[in-house]
């Protein structure tokens, strides 16, 4: 089967600080990336391959450039170097309260955010229940007040359900594989088994060994940037954990 | 990704253009009842103050077209749309960070939804204008002409104006935030360098020219066209027209060239 994921040796530049000069020649004729000790690589050299249906976790230290990756997979990212390319819909677990607006009602917000995340206004009108049953009943009660009057975990619960109930054959998550209380975490569990059952293909980024071990197959261990380990999630995780122990 | 690839990346993801330009009009009009008249209460206050300004206490009733109240309520009407929409294009990136970090939509998106939304309060406003106009062509002082025509044109010459500077300016204020102070003091400036509250042919002819390069003036030479007898100005036409394409070209390449810096930063 062909990759749904490709990236060819992919890199990305950051600056140290947060000022950058910013001249208007840069603006208007810069060409590719610019060198210079006030910048570091992210990432570099990564170059991977996804196929559908596989449960991807992706492991590694703080700064090692996992979110990073997820991100120019998802495309929010630019890379510098490389190419990335991503056969099929995405649907990001990244932000998930990104699209919702304090003012209007929570009814209204839904339509809005599966509307951004391309769902046409029919398909919401097809899966508004289910989205709504499954953020539960205290969301459903509350559909018509102004969602910033929700609790923090209701919100997140409802960004939740919208997010995942959208039909894109890739789910990218970045540590939001669930939330809320332990029971509604249980529901979200169980909601990311389905999808991988119905052959979904998953990207996590996640500290959460468990969460790895229950829902990944294959493991790629990012270090610094780089792409120093890719294998069934057991052997990768080992690595992870042979490295920490090595540095204590 | 050349410009038509990106053009027509923006054509297919037209629904989420539309969705984001509902949201906007209803969180404008959900947070205040007074939504709607907020966008007409504005031009027409300050067409009554500049009015009573210049008329009364100047006594310089001859510094636009007659009658001077129409021609300031076309001009000031016109100016809303453009000062709100460079306020709102200069923080569109900054303002929906969260979103811009998460969705992967053409970006440029975030630009054309604000530029579009305020064309679409500013057309809300027209029937106000639309009712002076009757008012004064019933007392005897208006006499519309076929040149109304040209009304339109000067509408769409404006937004794509809007859509070129908006282009420019965002990235630059996600990466500078200081832009923002500096569009401010910049309007005021532009304010009194187009001319609203006096006509282009009151101007000293070694101004005239200087304001033949802001596109505005061109743009308001059309839509006041159909309403007066005076003579349109077409050089202002003409070099406000390629003012507009070039902000345009500019904005753009800037918007593609900062795209990935910015994306870095927000």
């Amino acid at each position: 089967m062909a990759a749904v994921i490709t990236t060819e040796n992919l890199g990305i530049e950051f600056y140290r600080s947060r000022r950058r000069k910013l001249s208007l020649r840069e603006m208007l004729f810069r060409q590719g990336a610019t060198h210079s000790p006030e910048t570091f690589w992210a990432l570099r050299g990564v170059t991977l391959q996804v196929h559908p249906g596989e449960a991807v976790g992706l492991v590694g230290a703080n700064g090692g450039g996992k979110s990073t990756l997820l991100k120019m997979i998802a495309g929010v990212l630019i890379p510098d170097e490389g190419t990335v390319s991503v056969t099929r819909g995405v649907a990001p677990l990244i932000e998930l309260t990104g699209g919702f607006i304090g003012e209007l009602s929570a009814r209204e917000n839904i339509y809005l955010t599966a509307g951004l995340h391309g769902l046409s206004p029919d398909a919401v009108e097809e899966r508004f229940d289910e989205i709504v049953d499954f953020a539960g009943p205290q969301v459903r009660a509350a559909l018509d007040t102004p969602y910033r009057h929700f609790s923090s975990g209701m919100q997140v619960r409802l960004g939740f359900s919208v997010i995942t109930a959208l039909d894109e054959p890739i789910l990218l998550v970045d540590e939001v594989l669930a939330v809320g209380d332990k029971a509604f975490r249980e529901k979200c569990y169980r909601r990311m088994e389905s999808l991988l059952a119905e052959g979904r293909t998953l990207f996590l980024v996640s500290h959460n060994e468990s969460d790895l071990r229950r829902f990944c197959t294959r493991g790629l261990y990012l270090r610094s940037g780089e792409l120093v380990g890719d294998g069934s999630i057991a052997d990768v995780l080992a690595a992870y954990n042979e490295d920490i122990k090595g540095a204590l | 990704m050349g410009l038509f690839a990106r053009v027509g990346a923006l054509v297919t993801k037209r629904q989420v253009l539309w969705t984001l330009v509902k949201r906007d009009l209803r969180v404008r009009y959900a947070r205040s009842w007074l939504g709607y008249l907020w966008t007409i209460l504005d031009p027409l206050a300050m067409s009554g103050i500049y009015f009573l300004v210049f008329v009364h206490i100047f006594r310089k009733g001859d510094i636009g077209h007659a009658p001077y109240f129409l021609f300031l309520v076309i001009g000031l009407l016109t100016w809303q749309w453009f000062s709100a929409a460079i306020t709102d294009t200069t923080r569109a990136l900054l303002q929906e960070a969260r979103l811009v970090r998460s969705t992967n939509l053409p970006r440029e998106i975030w630009v054309v939804r604000v530029v579009i939304a305020k064309a679409i309060e500013y057309a809300l406003s027209l029937p106000v204008l639309a009712l002076f106009v009757i008012g004064y062509a019933v007392q005897g002082s208006v006499a519309l002409n076929a040149r109304l025509l040209l009304f339109p044109v000067g509408v769409l010459l404006l937004f794509l104006f809007l859509i070129g500077a908006g282009l420019l300016l965002a990235p630059v204020t996600a990466l500078v935030t200081d832009t923002q102070r500096v569009v401010r003091i910049a309007l005021r400036m532009f304010f009194y360098g187009t001319p609203i509250i006096y006509a282009l042919d009151r101007v000293p002819s070694n101004f005239e020219t200087i304001l033949w390069l802001n596109p505005l003036t061109g743009i308001l030479e059309l839509q006041r066209a159909g309403f007066f007898d005076a003579p349109v100005a077409w050089g202002a036409v003409g070099v406000g027209a390629a003012v507009t394409l070039l902000t345009l070209a500019v904005g753009w390449r800037t918007f593609v060239r900062l795209e990935r810096a910015v994306l870095k930063e927000i």
